[in-house]
């Protein structure tokens, strides 16, 4: 039960920011993506892609967290959306209906023209 | 770093050491230094001037003892001249060894030659003219060569004299300023020595102790349970390397309380989730239900329920997300809202509805629970809402004969998780259900095992996995399909793995002729 960490990369695009997540999203390392998150509404970013190419896994937890992210974006006035392209975390996303009302694109400037806002 | 406590010791007391040596050389060299004043006030100076006042009463008495002698004419007068002439001579001896200075050598040189011009004065000419009985002669010479011989001694001893006590005044003052400087050095010495002994002997212990003192109150904190003692001791020595080893101890400590919280929650959790499972599962004619449950490693957020009312039986598979306390209790949430509004006679999509109102209400933003809420009538008409949760599998009693498939995951209307949206939708699934057919509940613990390649076990292995072991009894099948999956995840995982195996046998003769498949409006609220 060692406490993992995902690193997750930091990047600056036009009007928003990118997190890049490299590494399994669950239970154990969900923690460092809810901590990006909050820092990014805490420095006034409110608009943030997720891209999900360096995530080859994600539970119940990750979803979680990144459903919680949009609330919080949402609620702080931004929104976040996700670049994805892998099948198991899109099928994820439709099974539990995350995806409604969510931006979800193959790549990070298809899924930020789905911000909303 | 190593050993510096013992050569901080060390070093303090070699300093010390040091110190008492100077303090023993200083106090030598006084010593020293004083002797040779001694020396050369007691030794010479004195002597110089008891030689000189000598000579010249030697001189003097010559001159008396040779006047007596020309007045009385007596040898035993001449015999006390010569004896004074010897004294004279011993004395000279001696203050030549006496007088080192150049002016009081030339004094004394002079000294001697007046002396032995007095002698010769007396030998060559006043006794020779006393022989011959000239005494009158012998008196005028002595009375005026004479008498000028002796004053010049006279004068001589004199200046030798003022000379020597210029050298006793001269030691004297050396002395005064050579026991100022060496009472000064012994000040300054002993100064230093109180310095280094009080810095060796109470600052260096008074420091190591405030350091180990600090040391054993962090010590005592952890015995409290507390664990975030900063300890900074920057002293360069072993109480920080036994500082830096106790933060090591306490960091490790801490990591082990964690660990030994962590499984208590999981003990929390694991008691949670065993209360919430049914021990005895209502019956209903003609549906027989098998459920399977393994628990992960870390408890997860599975349930399931099952009752019976109104003739139907309702199955109900959940999964709240995360692990642990917090799914466990979601799960709590969840199932009790289900339980009480099925009591009020609710039908599922408000039942379903409540569910989430609940959950919105009382959880986070990150947690969801997704479910299938399924009621099946005893003529084999299967409802579903499926709330964000993998589809459950079909698996016919015989080929199907409208697709030709043995089994197929029931894909259909799909609606949101719970807990995120305020109307995640509720479409139903329908399906006819006929003797021999199976529906099978699962959650994603099924599908997210991963093997130890990281790969998932996926829709396409547990689709061919339960055709596969489709002509297992119901009652095997679960474990069968969980056997499977743990095979394939080699024993690690890190979900809970949870499956109702619902069979339909068949409606008994009446009951199927006279049901029929309820309207929408009844399905949605029944109550």
């Amino acid at each position: 039960m060692a406490q993992q960490k995902v690193d997750i990369a930091i990047e600056d695009a036009q009007g928003f920011k990118v997190l890049r997540p490299s590494g399994d999203l669950d239970v154990y390392t969900v923690g460092s993506l809810r901590d990006a998150i909050g820092s990014m509404i805490e420095e006034k970013t409110t608009a943030v892609v997720v891209d999900l190419d360096g995530v080859p896994f994600m539970d119940s937890s990750g979803l979680g967290a990144l459903m919680g992210g949009v609330r919080r974006l949402r609620e702080a006035g931004g929104d976040l959306a996700i670049a994805c392209t892998r099948e198991q975390h899109l099928k994820l996303f439709t099974i539990t209906g995350f995806g409604d009302g969510v931006s979800i694109a193959p790549t990070v400037e298809e899924a930020a023209k789905g911000f909303k806002g | 770093m190593k050993l510096s406590l013992r050569r901080k010791i060390t070093g303090g007391f070699a300093l010390l050491l040091i110190l008492v040596i100077l303090l023993g050389w200083v106090t030598l060299s006084l010593f020293g230094s004083l002797r040779t004043i001694q020396r050369s006030i007691f030794d010479e100076a004195v002597p110089g001037v008891v030689a000189v006042d000598e000579i010249v009463r030697s001189y003097t008495a010559q001159s008396a003892a040779i006047r007596g002698y020309l007045i009385v004419n007596q040898e035993r007068l001449l015999e006390q001249y010569r004896n004074e002439v010897r004294q004279a001579e011993r004395w000279q001896e001696a203050a030549e060894r006496l007088f080192t200075a150049e002016r009081e050598r030339d004094l004394l040189r002079r000294l001697i030659e007046a002396g032995e011009s007095y002698q010769s004065l007396i030998d060559e000419s006043v006794i020779p003219l006393a022989t011959e009985g000239r005494r009158a002669s012998a008196f005028q010479t002595l009375g005026g060569e004479g008498a000028g011989l002796i004053s010049e001694i006279e004068f001589l001893g004199s200046e030798l004299r003022a000379a020597q006590d210029e050298v006793v005044a001269e030691t004297r003052s050396d002395l005064v300023t050579r026991s100022n400087q060496a009472l000064a050095i012994l000040l300054l010495v002993i100064l230093g020595s109180l310095f280094v002994g009080s810095t060796v002997a109470v600052a260096l212990p008074r420091r190591l102790v405030r350091n180990i003192q600090r040391l054993v109150d962090a010590a005592r904190a952890i015995g409290r349970g507390d664990f975030n003692q900063q300890l900074q001791i920057r002293s360069g020595d072993e109480v920080e390397e036994l500082a830096r080893r106790f933060g090591e101890m306490q960091s490790g400590l801490k990591r082990l309380q964690q660990l030994a919280l962590q499984d208590r929650e999981l003990e929390i959790a694991a008691s949670i989730q065993r209360n919430l499972l049914q021990r005895t599962l209502p019956t209903t004619p003609g549906i027989t239900i098998v459920p399977t449950q393994r628990q992960a490693n870390l408890v997860g957020g599975d349930w399931y329920d099952v009752d019976v009312a109104d003739g139907a039986l309702t199955v109900v598979v959940g999964d709240a997300s995360g692990k642990g306390i917090g799914a466990a209790l979601m799960a709590t949430v969840v199932l009790s809202v289900l339980r009480a509004e099925r009591g009020l006679g609710s039908g599922p999509r408000r039942v379903v509805e409540r569910a989430n109102d609940a959950l919105r209400e009382a959880t986070d933003h990150d947690s969801f629970t997704t479910l299938v809420y399924l009621e099946i009538r005893p003529d084999g008409t299967a409802r579903w809402l499926n709330m964000g949760h993998p589809p459950p599998f079909v698996l016919r009693g015989s080929i199907d004969i409208d697709d030709r498939r043995r089994g197929y995951f029931a894909e259909g209307p799909r609606n949101r998780a719970l807990g995120w949206f305020e109307d995640p939708g509720y479409d139903d699934v329908r399906l006819q259900l006929q003797p021999g057919d199976r529906l099978v509940l699962f959650t994603d613990g099924f599908l997210e095992a991963k093997s130890p390649e990281g790969e998932t076990f996926g829709e396409p292995r547990l689709a061919d996995a339960m055709i596969e072991l489709a002509q297992l009894d119901a009652a095997s099948l679960g474990d069968e399909l969980t056997a499977v999956v743990e095979r394939y995840a080699a024993g690690k995982l890190d979900d809970d793995l949870t499956m109702l195996v619902v069979e339909y046998l068949g409606a008994p003769a009446q009951v199927a002729a006279e049901e029929r498949l309820p309207g929408e409006e009844a399905w949605h609220s029944r109550r």
